[in-house]
């Protein structure tokens, strides 16, 4: 059997995720991204096959993406984050959401994207120049609040006040927003909520800038905060459909264009 | 993931303007000295209303009012409650912008923005506009169009003449009797009195309360006291009354015992121009937040509300008319006038009695009457040699750093100009 590797450089973390000739999604890793880019990818990649007991001749398309793509000597082909991700969310979704619209919430910027009919991207925007809004931010505001990021989601629904909000548009003030609301002895519940909805309002801008259509994906790490999620539901009036494993959708993407390009090449 | 009901769009705008009110409210608590504690009822009365979204008049019928003009005193004595429109928030200030041109004014925006989303935490029963400024007039029927019941009060353009005069007794008259056939009240003599001497009442506690503003040392800050005067528009009238009687007590006090409310070298300001109106009460915080104080004001929502007392010469039902009528326009500095050398002569006096060291002017962006009004308020204060910093801005709620630079620099300068004086 061959198999397909995307490989997704991102600023925070390097995702790999493994595809089969069959398109299935055989497995998948997540490793801090440090300061070595390259030497910790080929690493990750390297321990992948291990696990997964794939010979590394097996391997016969590699595909990477993501910020540090460049960075990767052994790709085969480059691609686009915003290409990936597009393509990583179609196969995710797998027929079970019609995707018109994706979110992404990367480390540090956040994407939307339209789709056409086919699953091609007919517009992207992105908010790439602060870090307020992004998953960097959600783990500043959970060291702040002395709480892990995985328990956001819980504090969100406990919330039984007014969600504080946050309007500085800038990182470091919203920051210094977030200790002045704690100093002023309100619950870490209603200022976790604030934070969500404020990011949400953020998210729901950058999708009307390119237009929002029914069938919305949610990607990237923070959509596992379910707080955030209702968040954002609840801006959009809408249900969002959330994928099994929405940190590497970027990566399985890469995967697929690798099975793709594969294919192509050899006219199987 | 736990599925997890979807807010309905009701609920959704009433928490935008939740956090946005309690956004605001925060900053109002906790950014500046110690307020009195008499301000616990208003914030909290904000809370109720704007966050919570209590309704406090369920058992009245309301009349929503467009504008300052529209006498109070008559709805009173008719039995129902005057709830002023003039909005403040930014959420309905946004959908506002989809019925109206880009380049209007905020306020009129997010007033006609609650309409669009019917969202009133009390509703009003019918809808007095007043033909004041073009846009309120235009409003009135856009607001109409949507469906509620809404009456044109005419308002003449000029003050001076005897001809204005007459048209708009007329008008208080024509509006007293079609309001009280709408509500199915009769007007009585004693109600009315009665209404004139409440509202005389209020007035005089604001009056006093105001006075106190003028010692050196301040026991109240311009923030605080346009939340008080901004709760006038919605309150119920005997808890607002009880409310301000505890906070002139405890203010009194303070003077006796110097407690200042800013600091020693604070600049004393007199403010105004359009409306700050809660939540969007930005510029006046941005003020007090660099080191100055509101020590009195010039605007439609709050010392221009209770400037001026109905003076009755004969208690009779005409006659009291006819002088609402005189207090709302011969009292009024609003500059859709066609000329208004009345606003320039009050903030002169305001100037004057409140030893001010200067003036801010706001004018919303897209106001034509403020913006247009603005050189010659200029003209008249350089001339007086009275410093005056104009400000154009609008309701959106991203603190801008601009603003507060130009705002600072002013105050800094104020500062100097007090040092040199000494
Ligand atoms: S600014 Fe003038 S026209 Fe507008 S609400 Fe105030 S008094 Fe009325
Ligand atoms: S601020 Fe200006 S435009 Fe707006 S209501 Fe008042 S007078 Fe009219």
């Amino acid at each position: 059997m061959n198999y397909f590797a995307g490989i997704d450089i991102g600023s925070t973390a390097i995702k790999i995720a493994i595809v089969d000739e069959n398109r299935k999604l055989v497995g998948h890793k997540i490793s801090a991204s440090g300061s070595m880019f390259y030497k910790y990818a080929k690493q990750a990649l390297k321990e992948m096959l291990d696990e997964l007991n794939i010979d590394e001749k097996n391997l016969v398309y590699r595909v990477a993406t993501g910020y540090g793509r460049k960075l990767f000597k052994e790709a085969d082909e480059n691609i686009s984050e915003i290409t990936a991700n597009a393509m990583g969310a179609m196969a995710a979704a797998d027929g079970k959401c019609n995707i018109k619209t994706i979110i992404n919430i990367g480390g540090q910027d956040s994407k939307a994207i339209s789709l056409d009919d086919e699953g091609n991207v007919v517009n992207f925007a992105m908010n790439d120049r602060c870090a307020a809004g992004t998953g960097k931010f959600l783990d500043v505001v959970a060291m702040n609040l002395e709480i892990e990021v995985d328990e956001l989601g819980e504090y969100h629904f406990k919330s039984q006040g007014t969600p504080l909000a946050i309007n500085s548009t800038c990182a470091v003030f919203a920051e210094s927003e977030i200790i002045g609301l704690l100093g002023n002895d309100h619950s870490v519940e209603d200022i976790v909520a604030g934070v969500h909805y404020s990011i949400a309002k953020r998210i729901i801008k950058l999708l009307k800038r390119v237009g929002i259509n029914e069938g919305i994906y949610f990607d990237g790490g923070p959509a596992l905060n379910s707080g955030l999620v209702n968040a954002i539901e609840n801006e959009l009036g809408k249900k969002i459909f959330i994928p099994e494993f929405p940190q590497i959708t970027t990566s399985y993407g890469a995967a697929i264009l690798a099975l793709e390009s594969y294919e192509f090449e050899n006219k199987i | 993931m736990t599925e997890h009901k979807i807010e309905t769009p009701k609920e959704r705008l009433n928490r935008h303007k939740a956090m946005e009110a309690s956004a605001v409210l925060e900053k109002i608590k906790h950014d500046y000295k110690e307020p009195p504690r008499a301000m616990e009822y208003f914030y909290d009365l904000y809370e109720r209303v704007h966050c919570k979204h209590e309704s406090l008049h369920s058992d009245k019928a309301k009349v929503g009012t467009m504008c300052i003009q529209v006498p109070s005193e008559i709805i009173y004595a008719l039995d129902a409650v005057p709830l002023r429109l003039c909005n403040g928030f930014y959420t309905d200030d946004e959908i506002g912008s989809d019925f109206l041109p880009s380049k209007s004014c905020p306020l009129v925006k997010a007033t006609v923005g609650q309409f669009v989303s019917n969202n009133f935490s009390d509703k009003p029963d019918v809808i007095i506009s007043p033909t004041t400024c073009d846009q309120k007039a235009k409003s009135g029927a856009i607001i109409e169009s949507m469906g509620f019941s809404v009456y044109d009060m005419e308002f003449p353009r000029t003050k001076e003449s005897h001809e204005s005069r007459e048209y708009w007794r007329r008008s208080v008259r024509k509006f007293t009797k079609d309001l009280s056939e709408n509500l199915n009240t009769k007007l009585s003599k004693k109600k009315l009195k009665e209404s004139i001497q409440k509202i005389g009442y209020a007035q005089h506690l604001y009056h006093k309360l105001n006075i106190l503003r003028k010692n050196t040392a301040s026991p109240i800050l311009g923030k605080d006291m346009f939340l008080v005067t901004n709760a006038f528009f919605f309150d119920k009238i005997d808890s607002w009354i009880d409310a301000m009687k505890k906070l002139l007590e405890e203010c009194e006090e303070m003077v006796e015992a110097k407690v200042n409310a800013a600091s020693k070298m604070s600049p004393r300001i007199v403010y105004t121009g359009s409306p700050p109106i809660f939540p969007n009460l930005k510029i006046p915080l941005l003020i007090e937040l660099c080191d100055a104080i509101i020590v009195a004001d010039e605007t439609c929502s709050s010392n221009r509300m209770f400037n001026d007392m109905v003076s009755v010469d004969e208690w009779f039902i005409n006659d009291m008319i006819d002088s609402i009528a005189d207090r709302y326009l011969k009292g009024c500095t609003c500059p859709i006038f066609t000329k208004n050398d009345d606003r320039k002569r009050r903030i002169l006096d305001l100037v004057k009695d409140y030893k001010a060291d200067g003036v801010v002017y706001q004018a919303f962006a897209g106001c034509q009457v403020y913006e247009m009004e603005q050189r010659s308020v200029l003209e008249a204060m350089q001339k007086a040699g009275v410093p005056i910093l104009y400000i154009e801005s609008d309701y959106s709620p991203s603190q801008s750093g601009q603003l507060t630079t130009r705002i600072e620099a002013f105050v800094e300068s104020l500062k100097n100009r007090k040092r040199r004086q000494q």
